[in-house]
């Protein structure tokens, strides 16, 4: 189809959205890109995700960045011509005192900032959302402009306006070298050729720790398991497309409508470690499945069950598993480290890439081009655990990053806490 | 009612298989193994069978194979078979032998129905349902897509390619599962902690007085092409013309 | 080698694959000096028998008792015929008849049994063949010990062989009734509806995505293009969330994983979520508009064209010549 780039201005590792969001926002600024895909383009973690957008977050910056990717996203939706963002509101609802001390806290944090955040009573949750079950429920919170982002869709659009402006992808094409030379990235070698590039750019997601293992690299991020099940369209139990998100800390349980069934997801205390290293050459991570018999699974119906009743083991429904990209605080790693001059990276978005990745370009594309950005990257910044002692070994990597996972909606959060979700 | 109901541990075929470069044999390490889909769905069945007959109904999961296969058996006890029986095997037996040994455990555990998948998807020979029903001299339902109890045996609504077919059979009999028979569940926590307690039973092949008889001697294997490359047609009629010449 | 075929038949003829099953068995016989004999089973066979006997010399198992294809009966036959004749081979089309019946009586005939068989060798005195193994991603080298050896071949792989000049002989085999097993009694067949076949049990499969418009548009275009190939229609979630297509249509990681002989993505970009349902196809072929549509990366043939104007084209030209396409049978 298309000829072998010798030179790019800059080669992302990587066709997920984290890379292709990149990407695209290079070529809007006229760098010659191009995008490597061990596999296919948008497989992945990217292919996996549920796209859940909240966007208020524990700061305000985090918050700012999350509402700037909505526009990014708007104005992609009219270029390629889809609906990426569907904008069903979300809820969190708490069912004990200290969850609803949490949305207390967070309605208030929100609407200091500006943000469009109120408590909801009980009834109205019960009304809007005739699939749940509300007894017992203490409070609840509902933002209007939150929703999901599409991942499909995203994935396309990253891709349709990234070609108009050049960008170049190759598929089925892992990396595997990365060339340097006098601590500077002189561009990567792949099984179907090199390609020179002052810079190379590590969004490979899952993969990521591997890829900076070629420059021998310590990267502080794990692979972890999760899944979610969508269920069947029922006529008996419709599910309205436009019902809100819910976040349900307590259970550790996301959902969000999805053609005319419910997606719901679980960040379990419990989760699987993956060695990405011992995978198959040829894994495909959209064919991953789950056995009958396994404890992630019936540990999440279990949880589902409490608060939706009609399902249960024996719902009809998809299983959808992946491999998330975690870090040891949650926060994803972007820009540079010291050792080599030109590699960057762009990874570990915790469950959350495709909802932080239309910003994310943006910021990946000022530091490359400008070596700076006006957001306020202090909490993301890649190497923040470079040479803090105990952030080095794989193994000790792995069991914070799963300490994070654990914590992630388990924690009760105080007003300084940080909001995930 | 007992039921029989055959499990075979396979690596999931959606994952790319690759070949040892000798030849000999798929590079099963790291691959996910699974219990044959079509036999989830027959212990599904089997599941459902019992609790509309009020749990007068045992059912037991038998599987041939290492060590290993108890894997999938604790999936069947997790979804709830009874009891599980593991035959000791270390070389993976052909289709008839598999059939033998199922015979000699039928001969054994006395079941009224062997319920079991079409067939599975790693050899994908579709054989063993009805060489153990020809063996026993059995009635067999293959490719079953509903399952019904009748005064004098089961009827069966048979998947075949010229349409839906419903057969009787009288009891005992073989039934082989198709794709639309059921979806089979999830187990729940507590069933999965259960199985992982509940004890396998063990045979060898001495036990159950089989002597292997080779049939089927796998020679060579190689991976189909691998990845696709697309031919660019650039009209109807060409395109036409290639899938006329591809389909016969 | 000796080869007895084991025809499949619509009670006039006999069907495309059971040709092909004796095209394999012809080459059989020629390498091997042997020779090749149909067995048709069934009640009031003249029909039938005398198209056979175009091709090779006929048994016909001709009784009431064998009137539908019920396994314990059939294989008895078989078995019967195979031993009486001092076959070495039986033969048969891989379609689920020849899987039931065949293999029962696989069974009886002491197990040396390969199915789905795509090429084979005489090779040292032995048959060498080739069988798909998981799901065709790889082909198995394989030899059967053991006499008789009972095959069952993909109709795909193998030519009919030509017909004889003079029609050849046709005997009747005695059939016993009273010793013929009748431990399955046979009710009926619901034929499928002339209409299409569902999506996740159709070996053909047309799927429309993003690039149609509307019902009717996806009908005429995605409907009329399944019927012309004689396949079912499926979507991708796009058109489902849309409301243009029932969710039951939907192929992908959340809808239908199929793995048909022949799948169409029309107007699919073909997002990963898609392809999980799909890949796995034996062929796929891909008409879009955008020539970078990750839809191509994974098809056999491509097609750059508006939906619009091409899939009209292709039913034309499809209805022009009705003979040529027909779903291959089960494999």
């Amino acid at each position: 189809m298309s000829n072998w780039p010798n030179t790019a201005d800059v080669v992302v590792i990587g066709g997920g959205v984290a890379g292709l969001s990149t990407a695209m926002q290079l070529a809007m600024r006229d760098c010659r890109v191009v995008v490597l895909e061990r596999q296919q383009l948008g497989n992945g973690s990217s292919g996996r995700a549920a796209g859940l957008l909240g966007q208020l977050r524990g700061t305000a910056e985090s918050t700012r960045m999350l509402m700037d990717g909505v526009n990014i996203v708007r104005e992609l939706e009219g270029q390629a011509g889809v609906e990426i963002f569907v904008q069903t509101g979300s809820l969190r609802i708490a069912d004990t005192l200290a969850r609803a001390q949490e949305i207390k806290d967070l309605v208030e944090m929100g609407k200091s900032i500006g943000f469009e955040i109120d408590h909801m009573a009980i009834d109205d949750v019960a009304r809007s959302l005739p699939y749940m079950k509300t007894d017992g429920l203490v409070d609840a919170c509902y933002c209007p402009t939150d929703g999901h982002l599409q991942p499909a869709e995203l994935v396309a659009a990253y891709l349709h306006v990234g070609r108009e402006r050049g960008v170049h992808c190759e598929s089925q094409c892992p990396v595997e070298e990365i060339l340097v030379a006098d601590n500077r990235v002189g561009g990567v070698k792949t099984q179907r050729g090199t390609i020179a590039a002052p810079v190379v750019v590590n969004a490979a997601g899952p993969w990521s720790y591997l890829v900076a293992g070629l420059t021998q690299t310590p990267l502080q991020t794990a692979a972890l398991g999760h899944v979610y099940l969508t269920t069947r369209p029922d006529p008996e139990r419709p599910i309205d497309p436009r019902s809100p998100a819910i976040r349900d800390r307590q259970l550790r349980l996301y959902a969000r409508p999805e053609t005319g069934g419910l997606i719901v997801g679980m960040y379990a205390e419990e989760t699987t470690l993956f060695d990405m290293q011992s995978l198959p050459s040829g894994f495909d991570m959209s064919a991953m499945k789950v056995r009958r018999d396994d404890l992630q699974v019936a540990r999440l119906i279990d949880a589902v069950h409490q608060r939706y009743p009609w399902i249960d083991e024996r719902t009809p429904m998809t299983m959808t598993t992946g491999i998330m990209t975690f870090t040891p605080d949650g926060k994803p790693l972007c820009g540079k480290l010291p050792d080599i001059d030109g590699l960057f990276y762009c990874s570990g978005f915790c469950g959350h890439g495709i909802v932080q990745s239309p910003t994310i370009g943006v910021i990946m594309a000022d530091l490359i081009l400008a070596g700076q950005t006006d957001y306020d990257i202090g909490a993301i910044e890649a190497d923040r655990f470079w040479d803090l002692p105990g952030f080095q070994e794989r193994d000790r990597i792995g069991r914070l990053c799963d300490q994070m996972h654990a914590s992630y909606y388990g924690k009760i959060e105080g007003q300084q806490g940080a909001q995930t979700g | 009612m007992k039921i029989l109901v055959p499990c075979k541990r396979v690596p999931d075929a959606d994952q790319k298989i690759e070949v040892h470069p000798d030849g000999s044999a798929i590079i099963s390490a790291h691959l996910p193994f699974l219990l044959n889909p079509f036999d989830a769905i027959a212990v599904e069945e089997a599941v459902r069978i019992r609790e509309q007959r009020d749990g007068e109904t045992e059912i037991l999961a038998v599987t041939i194979g290492e060590e290993v296969c108890q894997d999938e058996l604790r999936t069947a006890l997790a979804m709830g078979a009874d009891r599980a029986l593991l035959v000791v095997c270390l070389q993976p037996p052909d289709p008839w032998n598999v059939a033998r040994i199922l015979r000699a455990v039928t001969q054994r555990e006395q079941p009224d129905l062997v319920l079991m998948g079409k067939q599975a998807v790693d050899d994908d020979s579709n054989q063993v349902g009805q060489f153990l029903a020809a063996l026993l001299d059995w009635p067999q339902a293959t490719f079953a897509s509903r399952l019904n109890f009748v005064d004098n045996g089961l009827r069966v609504a048979r998947e075949t390619d010229a349409g839906l077919e419903t057969v009787t059979v009288s009891l005992p009999a073989v039934v082989t599962t198709d794709l639309r028979l059921n979806e089979p569940r999830y187990a729940s926590l507590t069933s999965i902690l259960k199985a992982r307690k509940q004890s396998i039973d063990q045979f060898c092949l001495a036990d159950l007085a089989v002597e292997l008889e080779p049939r089927l001697e796998i020679r060579h294997l190689e991976t189909t092409a691998s990845a696709r490359s697309c031919q660019w047609v650039t009209s109807a009629a060409e395109l036409v013309d290639r899938l006329r010449r591809e389909t016969h | 080698m000796k080869c007895l075929v084991v025809a499949e038949h619509d009670g006039a003829t006999v069907r495309a694959g059971s040709l092909a099953a004796l095209g394999f068995a012809a080459d059989v016989a020629a390498q091997t000096g042997g020779s090749t004999t149909w067995l048709i089973l069934g009640h009031e066979l003249n029909d039938v028998s005398q198209h056979a006997a175009r091709y090779a010399a006929v048994l016909a198992g001709d009784h009431p008792l064998l009137a539908a294809p019920t396994a314990d009966r059939y294989a008895a036959v078989i078995d019967d015929q195979t031993r009486r004749g001092e076959f070495d081979l039986v033969v048969a089309a891989a379609s689920t008849f020849a899987k039931d019946v065949v293999g029962r009586a696989g069974g009886l005939l002491g197990g040396a049994m390969a199915s789905d068989v795509v090429a084979h060798r005489w090779e040292n005195d032995r048959l060498v063949m080739q069988r798909p193994m998981y799901a065709g991603a790889v082909l198995a080298t394989v030899v059967l010990s053991g006499s008789p050896q009972i095959v069952t071949v993909r109709p795909t792989a193998y030519a009919a062989p030509q017909p004889r000049t003079e029609p050849a002989e046709i005997a009747t085999v005695g059939i016993d009734a009273e010793t013929l097993p009748q431990h399955i009694e046979w009710l009926e067949l619901e034929t499928r509806p002339t209409h299409r076949p569902d999506v996740s049990e159709a070996q053909i499969v047309v799927s429309g995505g993003r690039a149609i418009r509307d019902r009717d548009d996806f009908e005429r275009l995605i409907g009329g293009l399944a019927d012309a190939l004689g396949g079912a229609t499926g979507s991708s979630r796009a058109l489902v969330d849309a409301g243009i297509t029932p969710n039951e249509f939907q192929v992908g990681q959340t809808g239908k994983i199929v793995a048909p002989e022949l799948y169409c993505a029309v107007g699919i970009s073909g997002a990963v979520q898609h392809l999980a349902g799909m890949k796995n196809s034996k062929m796929i072929v891909a008409i879009n508009q955008d020539a970078d549509a990750p839809i191509f990366e994974v098809a056999d043939y491509g097609l750059v064209g508006d939906v619009y104007q091409v899939v009209p084209e292709l039913i034309q030209r499809l209805k022009d010549e009705p003979d040529r396409h027909h779903p291959p049978p089960e494999s």
